[in-house]
């Protein structure tokens, strides 16, 4: 049996990974007028707050202004992959990719010189720098202690508005909270709030929730602002929140949630839709099982429904991130790069990698582990040179930073596939000339 | 820490210090201490129990959960062989919703010696263990996951028990048939003593730090692993221990449906046992001279898996969830060496009598499937001393079923959830399935819920955070629960989860690697980047836990 | 529940092990992290107490007799979503299908079984019993009634077993058994491309029950005979004409039981999308004055389950081209991240009616955010569920197929044609 569909293709540049590096490589790609083919496994993008952080936290202290504490890593830690890019590209980085995020639809803060402090679900605040715009007003009714009443939803588990409430209670008397039934989905059964965002995509149910709103916030006395979790709408959310705030004639702002979430999904449905939509080659929930470096190109492979696609590419970006991406794996005597087998800056024994205290303040030696590149962001070999001209690496699988603790996740994802893109495009760009 | 001197510790009890009064203290919430208080009971003997931690948080808790056929005494200790077989056979009949009797096998791989395996059916009849001789074949085909590499295997009548199950449902019978009280987190650091009686023990409530005094007729120290320090506070130098830590391994699922013994002299990672829906791997042995801190090691681990992939293959690509360590408490005869492996495995009962105290007794030692004979004969010595005439009963008197009772076991959340088709129960604990109502009887009336249900407490009672995540996604959604219901009502429930979490990782950074990071890698990116816990303020510090109640990563296993 | 009745106790076996077995390393149920992506994705989540991370964890924890006995298995549609959105890409429905395939066959949803048996009962494979001399006839009889009614068509042919055709169509047996009519539009596309196709007396239908049954014996069966008629007459290519789970259980069976297939599998909306580009459909949408909205249901079966994005990008060209770029408004989530709509998995025949609305909730809101008037959609299962739910649930749209709309363009849609579309289209 024969299939008419294509098996190979040829890439000026492949993007390997579907998380916030791979997807910003593409757009970055794509303004450079270079057409991606990327291939991505599902991946953790829906585990998403939904916030883009730059830089949160060093050694365990909150960080106000972000560009001084990339300052800082430039003096203490020059090995950071954020301390070797400049401001500039950084900025470029943040306010391109924010940018052609709201483009698409979705949209979010512009990246300022400052961080936000913005909400998480159990009633604590963390520093960000951009936010999607359904979660603004939130950062804003923190700023100023407004009364806000939090509302949660019955058979929504590990959500608690009196949670919120009670953790915050100290420095933001003013909430108040409000147990709701989402319309059609209050039999105390389990609620999803994916379930919850489509339903939102239907003005009759965005009617039927605000008139609750309504009667709750009545109830609450004096109220200037309504939070919600992130429940409203997964492709449309900007119209969801606009519609609701009319409906409600209050700001509302959204509050991320534990897993199943939907800030996440809202960025992985709108990538998937929309950057082809504006060019790009995506084998979206694919993984690449084999590269091949060779003289003048790289091969990929992998395996669709009907079998093998190979992929011909000038120039690769490995953007597969760590262990839950499956860029990294571990194994008892080690931790590997499971595409090329790349070597990996890593803790000499596996009794290395943890610390005792799982919330050590300095953070766990293994999440410092990944693969090293030089300043054009080319992995590095095991003799401490490029691997290959045209083999470059974006995001968490870079060693040396501690994405996590340190709330860079998207700071490292966008500035290095800025970087990494930017050397590619020069590469290929000597390649026509 | 207990004082320098003991003896001076409380001579007079400061003013204002609240006293509870009780015919016996019973010190140590293990599976001794806690039919101690049961059989006391049922003698209509009332009791106040007391323990550091909480149930099961030492030896107890720490182990395979294995209920010995006594196939590995067989060998060398045919008295403790019979006595294991006798206590089991019990067992099966007051408490059998805590067994699950599915028989064992011993193998011998390539490599070990063939002669101690030939001997091995001579040594089973001798003590009247029921066993049977299977060709190699035959075994692999009752247990497939068995190596090719086997050459020799016997049957024997091998059980597993929940030691979290038994011990709330002593406790439970103890507090219906005669009034007696646990206390959880309560610390004994001294006694006051004169001519010969004791005549109070101070305590200290670990979570608040407040002193307070127990006045009883009776003492009983069932302190396990922390009987010698225990006796020590009572100027009693008799109880001579060594401490071997032994640390086991947890795969995700259940690896064989049986037992499988290692057909050798005791070594590491040469018994795989069942624990409902997952198997432990263990166990092994290290002299140990500190009681506190202990966590399980990466070494240890290895050490374990080294051992039993020979006997099952398997366990090389299964993904492990968690390690946990025990410390046995073995006595010390005068001329006895430093081999944990060869110390006595029997128990002791002291009665204190030479030392000069009259109303003190100390039993330790011992193992987990002869704890009720323990209890028995503790209870006479404390029973005859109360001038009580009394029988035990405890072989005989079954033990409870409550609704609060019954969440420790593995997969009957699950089942009980799926057979109830009540979707309004919301299910809290996703690995396990437990639900909102477990959580609810739990904390209506569980032992210790007089008390104060936190979500470590909670997960001591039940499966919440036994599962593959260990709690990464239930400890938010319990937590949230009970915010919820007003349990928690300050950042101080944010703390709880913290430790709650800190402590579910001292299980699960040993068995980190392959599937299991992954899981980890998320919780970490949960706990830190979704909830802010690890800049949180640690409020339970601020707020309540001001105690040293000491953390250590032990107690938490047969299952768990 | 109408349909499956779990009473007496299955045959239970060890899931997990099953799952170690079928699924792959990385993709194994140990490798779940019990995130609830899965289940939050998922339309059948909450039906009988059940969702696809339920049923993993109950797996792993060895529940074995519970998944043996619960009658989710046929609310699951085996449509493949949840292994789309896990980041370990872990499938539930290889396991469901196996599941299925346990219960005894006077247990499994009636319906389901029928039609089966009705597929085993002759040459045809019709899940409809429509013999092959049956079919045979309708066809010649329907071709008579268009010929007859429009000289435009006088020499319109439906050739059946011409040998060394090029294109070998498959027919749902909907048209044949209730609906001939509706056969017409498909003939005057393959027509007016100047398409060379056959139909087959033996081994024509489209639909394949037996695969919904768990029993792969069956679903192999249908398959071996399907492709011995068109290995038979030599055609190049087999077009699966506008039926979901026809063309994954083509392909699919003939991976999965290494059957010798001499052809092309291929779906007819890529040759629709194809035949437009070349400029023998030149089809567009000027015939939609009033920008009558539309929108697009992805059928799983073909999209995520087997073609994939080319085409969901196939189908979209064809639908902005017909109806107008303005007009069409995609349903979200939509291609390979879409919603099964609940008629799959032979759900709709399974006589699970409640939970089958249940499950078609969500697609009934996806469809009515985006407001259209109409729905198109190149499967007979999503059609009859997407007309089920508005008539359930008061939704006014209107589901129709692709033919029926290029003809329209094109000129060449009679009267009798118009069954699916609204009144303010009988005219045009």
């Amino acid at each position: 049996m024969e299939f008419s569909q294509n098996r190979s293709y040829s890439t000026r540049l492949a993007v390997i990974g579907s998380g916030l590096a791979g997807f910003s490589a593409s757009i970055f790609a794509l303004d450079r007028g270079i057409i991606p083919y990327q291939i991505g496994n599902t991946g953790p993008l829906a585990y998403t707050t939904g916030y883009f952080d730059l830089l949160g936290y060093l050694d365990g202290a909150a960080l106000a202004d972000p560009w001084a504490g990339i300052a800082r890593l430039r003096a203490e830690a020059p090995e950071h992959p954020l301390a070797r890019i400049a401001d500039t590209a950084i900025r470029a980085a943040f306010s391109r990719f924010c940018g052609a995020v709201t483009e698409m639809g979705l949209s979010y803060t512009v990246s300022g010189g400052k961080n936000l402090n913005a909400l998480l679900p159990a009633g604590l605040s963390k520093p960000t720098l951009s936010v999607p715009a359904t979660m603004i007003s939130g950062v804003e009714a923190l700023a100023a202690r407004e009364p806000a009443l939090i509302v949660d939803f019955l058979g929504l588990p590990g959500f608690s508005a009196r949670e919120f409430a009670a953790n915050f209670k100290a420095m933001w008397p003013t909430l108040k909270f409000a147990r709701l039934g989402f319309p059609e989905m209050e039999t105390g059964a389990e609620v999803y709030p994916e379930v919850m965002a489509r339903a939102l995509e239907v003005p009759a149910h965005r009617e039927a929730l605000a008139e609750r709103i309504r009667g709750a916030v009545r109830e609450a006395g004096e109220v200037a602002f309504v939070g919600l979790p992130a429940i409203l709408g997964v492709h449309a959310p900007d119209r969801v929140h606009k519609d609701m705030e009319r409906l409600v004639s209050l700001p509302i702002f959204e509050i991320p949630t534990m897993p199943p979430a939907v800030p996440g999904l809202r960025l992985r449905e709108l990538f998937e839709q929309a950057l082809p939509e504006r060019g790009l080659v995506l084998a979206p929930h694919r993984k690449v099982e084999r590269l091949e470096l060779r003289g003048d190109s790289a091969i990929l492979h992998f395996t669709d429904n009907f079998g093998e696609v190979t992929v011909k590419a000038e120039a690769v970006i490995l953007a597969t991130g760590r262990f839950l991406s499956g860029g990294l794996a571990a194994e008892r005597d080690g931790i590997r790069e499971t595409l090329l087998d790349l070597p990996v800056e890593q803790p000499e024994t596996r009794a290395d990698w943890y610390r005792e205290d799982y919330f050590d303040p300095r953070g766990h030696a293994i999440n410092r582990a990944g693969l090293l590149v030089d300043d054009a962001f080319r992995v590095l070999g095991r003799d401490g040179r490029p691997v290959s001209p045209r083999l470059f690496a974006a995001g968490a699988v870079l060693a040396r930073q501690d994405w996590v603790r340190q709330r860079c996740g998207a700071g490292i994802a966008l500035a290095t596939a800025f970087r990494a893109v930017e050397e590619a495009a020069a590469l290929l760009q000597e390649r026509v000339g | 820490m207990p004082p320098s001197d003991p003896h001076s510790a409380i001579s007079r009890p400061p003013r204002r210090t609240r006293t509870l009064e009780t015919e016996v203290l019973v010190i140590g919430g293990g599976v001794t201490g806690t039919g101690i208080m049961r059989d006391l009971a049922l003698r209509g003997i009332s009791s106040i129990l007391v323990d550091k931690r909480d149930l099961n948080a030492g030896a107890s808790g720490g182990n395979h959960g294995l209920l010995h056929s006594g196939g590995r005494y067989a060998a060398n200790d045919t008295e403790t062989a019979r006595e294991c077989m006798a206590e089991g056979d019990i067992l099966k009949r007051i408490a059998p919703e805590c067994i699950d009797a599915c028989g064992g096998l011993f193998v011998a791989v390539e490599g070990d010696d063939p002669e101690f395996a030939e001997r091995f059916a001579g040594y089973c009849s001798a003590a009247g263990i029921p066993s049977e001789t299977l060709t190699p074949a035959e075994a692999r085909e009752l247990e497939p996951a068995l190596s090719e590499k086997i050459f020799a295997a016997y049957t024997v009548p091998d059980a597993t028990i929940d030691p979290f199950r038994i011990t709330l449902e002593q406790v439970n019978q103890a507090r219906d048939a005669a009034g007696s009280r646990f206390l959880p987190h309560s610390e004994v650091i001294g006694f006051a003593l004169r001519d010969g009686t004791i005549l109070g023990a101070s305590c200290r409530d670990n979570r608040t730090g407040e002193m307070f005094v127990i006045r009883a007729r009776q003492y009983v120290n069932a302190a396990g692993a922390w009987a010698m320090e225990i006796a020590r506070l009572a100027g009693c130098d008799s109880v001579r221990l060594l401490y071997a830590k032994g640390t086991l391994v947890i795969s995700n699922s259940r690896m064989a449906k049986r037992v499988i013994n290692r057909l050798r002299l005791p070594g590491d990672g040469d018994i795989l046992v069942p624990g409902g829906t997952v198997s432990m791997l263990g166990t092994t042995s290290d002299k140990v001279t500190e009681l506190e801190n202990l966590r399980p090691t990466v070494d240890e681990v290895d050490r374990n898996l080294a051992e039993g992939i020979a006997m099952v293959p398997a366990l090389a690509s299964a993904r492990f969830i968690r390690a946990f360590s025990g410390v046995r408490p073995l006595l010390m005869a005068a001329d006895s060496g430093i081999d944990g492996r060869k110390a006595s495995r029997g128990f002791a009962l002291f009665d204190h009598k030479d030392e000069g105290l009259s109303n003190f007794a100390t039993v330790t030692g011992g193992k987990l499937t002869t704890f009720r004979l323990m209890a028995e004969k503790t209870s006479d010595l404390v029973a005859s001393r109360l001038g009580n005439t009394a029988p035990c009963r405890t072989a005989e008197e079954r033990l409870p079923i409550g609704d609060a009772l019954r969440w420790t076991t593995p997969g009957f959340a699950a089942r009980y959830w799926f057979s109830r088709k009540d979707p309004a129960d919301a299910i809290l604990c996703e690995c396990e399935m437990v639900p909102r109502s477990a959580v609810d009887s739990i904390v209506a009336e569980a032992p210790g819920a007089e008390d104060e249900m936190t979500l470590r407490a909670i997960a001591v009672r039940s499966r919440v955070g036994k599962g593959s995540c260990q709690g990464s996604f239930c400890g938010i959604r319990v937590s949230s629960y009970l915010y919820d219901r007003g349990i928690y009502t300050s950042p101080a429930g944010l703390g709880h989860m913290r430790d709650f979490f800190a402590e579910r990782y001292k299980g699960i950074l040993p068995v980190l690697w392959g599937k299991e990071l992954p899981q980890a890698e998320l919780a970490e990116t949960l706990h830190c980047g979704l909830m802010g816990l690890d800049v949180a303020v640690p409020a339970a510090a601020a707020d309540s836990e001001t105690g040293d109640e000491t953390d250590s990563e032990t107690g938490d296993g047969a299952g768990q | 529940m109408s349909g499956a009745s779990a009473a007496a106790a299955m045959p239970v076996i060890d899931f997990k092990a099953k799952a170690d077995e079928l699924l792959p390393d990385g993709a194994s149920y140990d490798s779940c992290l019990a995130c609830g992506l899965c289940s939050s994705g998922c339309p059948a989540s909450g039906l009988e107490g059940m969702d696809p991370r339920r049923f993993i964890r109950m797996a792993v924890l060895g529940l074995n007799e519970e998944l043996s006995n619960t009658p989710w298995i046929w609310t699951c549609t085996q449509c493949k979503r949840c292994a789309h959105v896990c980041p370990m890409n872990i499938d539930v429905s290889v396991l469901v299908g196996l599941a299925r395939g346990l219960w005894p066959q006077e247990k499994k949803p009636s319906g389901i079984v029928r039609s089966c048996e009705a597929q085993m009962r002759s040459d045809s494979t019709s899940a409809m019993g429509v013999m092959p001399e049956d079919f045979v006839e309708i066809v010649e009889e329907t071709l008579e009634e268009i010929r007859a009614s429009d000289p435009r068509f006088a020499d319109l042919q439906a050739p059946v077993d011409k040998e060394g055709a090029h294109f070998f169509i498959n027919q749902n047996s909907r048209e044949p058994a209730v609906e001939p009519e509706e056969m017409g539009p498909l003939w005057k596309v393959l027509d007016y491309v100047g398409a060379d196709w056959t139909y087959s007396s033996s081994g024509w239908a489209a639909e394949n029950f037996c695969m919904f049954t768990g029993d792969d014996n069956a679903w192999r069966a249908m398959v071996e005979k399907r492709v011995d008629a068109i290995n038979r007459l030599g055609c190049k290519v087999w077009i699966n004409t506008e039926c979901g789970h026809s063309f994954y259980t083509l392909w699919k069976g003939v991976e999965r039981f290494g059957l010798t297939a001499n052809f092309e599998p291929a779906s007819l909306v890529t040759y629709y999308a194809k035949w437009i580009r070349e400029g023998k459909l030149p089809v567009n949408s000027d015939w939609n004055t009033r920008g009558l909205k539309f929108t697009l249901q992805d059928p799983c079966q073909l999209i995520r389950k087997s073609i994939g994005d080319p085409a969901a990008d196939d189908l979209r060209f064809v639908v902005r081209t017909l109806v107008g770029e303005d007009n069409f408004i995609d349903m979200q989530p939509n291609r390979n991240a879409n919603y099964c709509c609940g008629g799959g998995g032979g759900f709709l025949q399974a006589g699970m009616n409640e939970q089958r609305r249940a499950y078609g909730k969500r697609k009934y809101d996806q469809i009515i955010a985006t407001d259209a008037s109409y729905v198109m959609t190149p499967c007979h299962n999503c059609h009859s569920q997407m007309e089920d739910l508005g008539h359930h649930y008061g939704g006014s749209y209107h589901v129709v197929h692709f033919w029926t709309l290029i003809c329209l363009s094109l000129g060449l849609l009679a009267d009798t044609e118009r069954k699916y579309l609204g009144p303010e289209l009988q005219d045009i």
